[in-house]
């Protein structure tokens, strides 16, 4: 296998046509115009297309302020393009729901709720008896690594601990794509590989479709199955890149791996290639 | 329990009775007629809690205190909400809130008694007005403040606009809302206060007045001692419930009318 | 925020006052309520043009400012020098503490026939039931702004050399300059109420005074007047002390 693939190899590429499966997300020519303080219009992503399949774990790597964020809330249904239609298995979306579930970065767990309320929330909303939600709560607490914590307030509990609960939350009520926004950029470095090894264990379980947004190369590289890479000012997708790394995926074995180590400088490469004009804001 | 606990636990009492031992200090010394000692004043008290015409009074006022708080705190929550996460409502009433702010709500009195007369409903209906400000103001900034992602991670779990503002904004929102409602309280207390004494016609600020005019000079003392011991209690009462409440929350200042 | 956001905002908000005038007109004209308890809008803005040029008027607003300001003037002192010692020595805050605890909760109008007894009828009476009222918000917000003050910026200030002394007006007292002006804007609100019910209460002149006045002849339209005044004196007060706080913190970030 050729692991120093030219820079044509790493062009957009989309599913051969033969899956005849609809994608999972469908990202349709979407621009997003914001209005700022200044009266000025900004335009905050441009003209992106994207497919994304289902079970596919899909980074989006750029620096701040390239829009990936903005993408990601589109295709959540908190925003709504200014163009364009993000579509979910073909249905075209227009507002939030439990198919499509978010983490943030800053946690957002509802402060008066213990732990165990938390994540009982979304099940309780769909009609879920008591009994089942808090039994399969306590499952998914125990799952992420917090047992014994379920009575505790989000005040009391550090920021990796916050953001297990957040996952717990949206996982409890199951659904189909997983939409995570800069997840682990709160937290310090030891946390923070910690819960990328956690993520990726409990995303084996059953494969959910993940759309994970980072400005971290090597977490792009560690976590995903594609990298799309995004230029700012405005938003553009520059490259979409397979990693092919086989899985499970252990980190101390991977940094060692001289296929991980190309696929971040080639990475980081394009992205100092990119040039000064990257950095302006 | 550590003497310093011990001491930090009773600081208001002792602050109490040190207020009192100056005031009968004071009182001494100057020897005027018209300041009565601590003392004399603390002993008036009885005689007037168990006069039964005073005692009525004192009542009455409370009742009215009770519903003109609980009816403001029942329209301006939910208006405040709204303001607080709407912009459209936010600018229809906060130019309108900023109006009515520096206008004393007790001075609305002579104008409200010209129209309604000059019992219970003008003096309760004053009072909701004075306690409405503080609480719709407090609301709306709590509102305001509700993280974003907190109500779009409810959204994603299937919760409705409705839902959303009352399930996740009000909660959240709550600390900063109770803060507002303690406010209220003290203003409710002080409208109380004042709209009687302007009206003169039952309640403890009357009674208060009536003893000015007529040279009962212990009694004036003494029913400051009871109103002021009436605030003292509602705030703390009202401390107690709001930390219960909210025993989830960060620790928050805002700008009450004391150290919590 | 943009030019047209604003715009919609203002417009938006003048609907309600122009609905309440709208009303106000239209249940005189229709006879819903008699003149003589509730005087067309008209009339009473006409009426306070006149009063604005009368001499007797304008006494009592000299009146009522007076002891507004002086009231305020003792109540920012003092509230912002008990504040910071409170808030930089130990030994005073527990002091301090408890006491402002106990008062701060009183209704402090309770104390007004005593403070009329010790002080008699006149300007004293009211000032210093006016600083009383409003010290107590200015105390705690600027105990509060200088207790969180953050660290670091004071250890910059004594590597540079600053002496203890120095920091306090030099570092402490800028850093929580955002809260304390907040507190005094809530101050200078309780000022404007203070002062027009004091008057109110018991007074020979000034604004309360006035409406009490016209209560007692029934003058409904007389009675709207200083209430109308006192209205536009705290907007104006507080726009005031709004520019005042704009410039004063000029370099800070959005508070």
């Amino acid at each position: 296998m050729n692991l120093m693939p030219s820079r044509t190899d790493l062009k957009v590429e989309a599913e051969p046509a033969a899956k005849s499966a609809i994608p999972m997300i469908e990202i349709d020519h979407v621009s997003q115009v914001f209005q700022t303080s200044s009266r000025q219009d900004h335009l905050a992503l441009s003209d992106i297309s994207l497919t994304i399949d289902d079970g596919a774990f899909v980074s989006i790597l750029g620096p701040s302020g390239c829009g990936k964020s903005t993408l990601l809330y589109i295709v959540g249904g908190f925003l709504n393009p200014t163009q364009g239609v993000a579509r979910m298995k073909g249905n075209p979306i227009t507002g939030p729901g439990p198919d499509r579930g978010p983490v943030f970065q800053e946690f957002a767990l509802f402060p008066w709720k213990s732990v165990l309320g938390n994540v009982m929330y979304g099940p309780r909303q769909q009609g879920v008896k008591a009994a089942d939600a808090e039994a399969q709560g306590r499952a998914l607490i125990e799952m992420v690594g917090l047992k014994g914590f379920e009575d505790f307030y989000p005040k009391e509990l550090s920021g990796g601990m916050k953001q297990r609960v957040a996952l717990a939350r949206t996982l409890a009520y199951h659904p189909a794509v997983l939409l995570m926004d800069e997840p682990f950029g709160a937290l310090d470095a030891h946390t923070r590989t910690r819960l990328q090894n956690d993520l990726l264990n409990i995303w084996e379980r059953d494969r959910k479709t993940v759309l994970f947004v980072t400005h971290s190369v090597d977490e792009a590289v560690f976590l995903s199955d594609k990298v799309v890479m995004m230029s700012r000012s405005p938003g553009r997708i520059k490259q979409i890149i397979d990693i092919d790394l086989p899985r499970p995926r252990r980190r101390t074995e991977l940094l060692l791996d001289p296929r991980y180590q190309k696929y971040v400088v080639e990475i980081e490469r394009m992205f100092d290639d990119a040039g000064d004009d990257e950095l302006r804001p | 329990m550590t003497l310093r606990t011990l001491i930090e636990r009773l600081a208001p009492l002792l602050a109490c009775v040190g207020l009192l031992t100056l005031w009968q200090v004071a009182a001494l010394g100057l020897n005027n007629d018209s300041f009565p000692t601590a003392l004399d004043s603390v002993r008036a008290v009885p005689a007037i809690l168990g006069d039964k015409e005073a005692l009525i009074n004192i009542l009455a006022s409370l009742r009215r205190m009770a519903i003109g708080f609980a009816a403001a705190v029942l329209v301006s929550i939910p208006l405040g909400l709204l303001m607080g996460r709407s912009r459209g409502v936010a600018s229809f009433f906060n130019p309108l809130l900023m109006v009515i702010y520096p206008v004393p709500k007790a001075a609305l009195m002579p104008i409200i008694m010209l129209w309604l007369g000059v019992g219970d409903l003008s003096k309760t209906l004053v009072i909701f007005l004075g306690v409405s400000l503080p609480v719709i103001y407090h609301s709306f900034e709590g509102a305001k403040a509700v993280e974003e992602k907190m109500l779009w991670s409810g959204a994603a779990m299937g919760l409705s606009a409705m839902q959303r503002l009352i399930r996740i904004v009000l909660p959240a929102a709550l600390p900063e809302i109770l803060t507002g409602c303690r406010t209220g309280l003290v203003l409710a207390l002080i409208t109380m206060v004042t709209s009687e004494m302007i009206a003169r016609q039952s309640g403890a600020g009357n009674i208060l007045f009536n003893a000015l005019d007529m040279g009962q000079y212990d009694t004036v003392y003494a029913m400051i001692i009871i109103i002021g011991a009436m605030g003292i209690c509602l705030d703390a009462a009202f401390e107690r419930m709001r930390e219960r409440l909210v025993r989830w929350s960060e620790p928050q200042f805002d700008i009450p009318l004391s150290f919590s | 925020m943009n030019g047209r956001a604003i715009t919609t905002d203002v417009l938006l908000g003048l609907v309600p006052i122009a609905l309440l005038v709208a009303v106000w007109q239209g249940t005189v004209s229709f006879g819903l309520a008699p003149a003589t308890l509730l005087p067309p809008p008209g009339l009473v803005f006409m009426r306070m043009a006149q009063q604005l040029t009368s001499a007797s008027f304008n006494r009592d607003i000299l009146a009522t400012l007076l002891r507004l300001f002086a009231g305020f003037s003792i109540a920012v002192v003092l509230g912002i020098a008990i504040g910071l010692a409170a808030a930089v020595s130990p030994a005073i805050n527990a002091a301090v503490r408890p006491v402002v605890r106990v008062l701060a909760p009183l209704p402090k109008v309770a104390l007004y026939p005593a403070l009329l007894l010790l002080l008699g009828f006149g300007h004293e009476s009211k000032i210093t039931l006016v600083a009383a009222d409003a010290m107590f918000p200015i105390l705690l917000s600027t105990y509060y702004g200088a207790s969180i003050v953050e660290q670091k910026l004071i250890w910059s200030a004594m590597a540079a050399g600053t002496p203890p002394r120095a920091i306090l007006f030099k570092v402490i007292l800028p850093a929580a300059a955002p809260s304390i002006l907040t507190g005094c804007r809530i101050g200078l609100v309780i000022s404007c109420i203070v002062v027009f019910l004091a008057e109110m209460i018991t007074s020979t002149d000034g604004l309360g005074h006035a409406l009490i006045t016209a209560a007692r002849t029934f003058q409904a339209v007389d009675m709207f007047v200083p209430l109308i005044t006192i209205s536009l004196l705290g907007l104006i007060l507080n726009g005031l002390l709004q520019a005042a706080r704009s410039y004063l913190l000029r370099g800070f970030p959005e508070v």
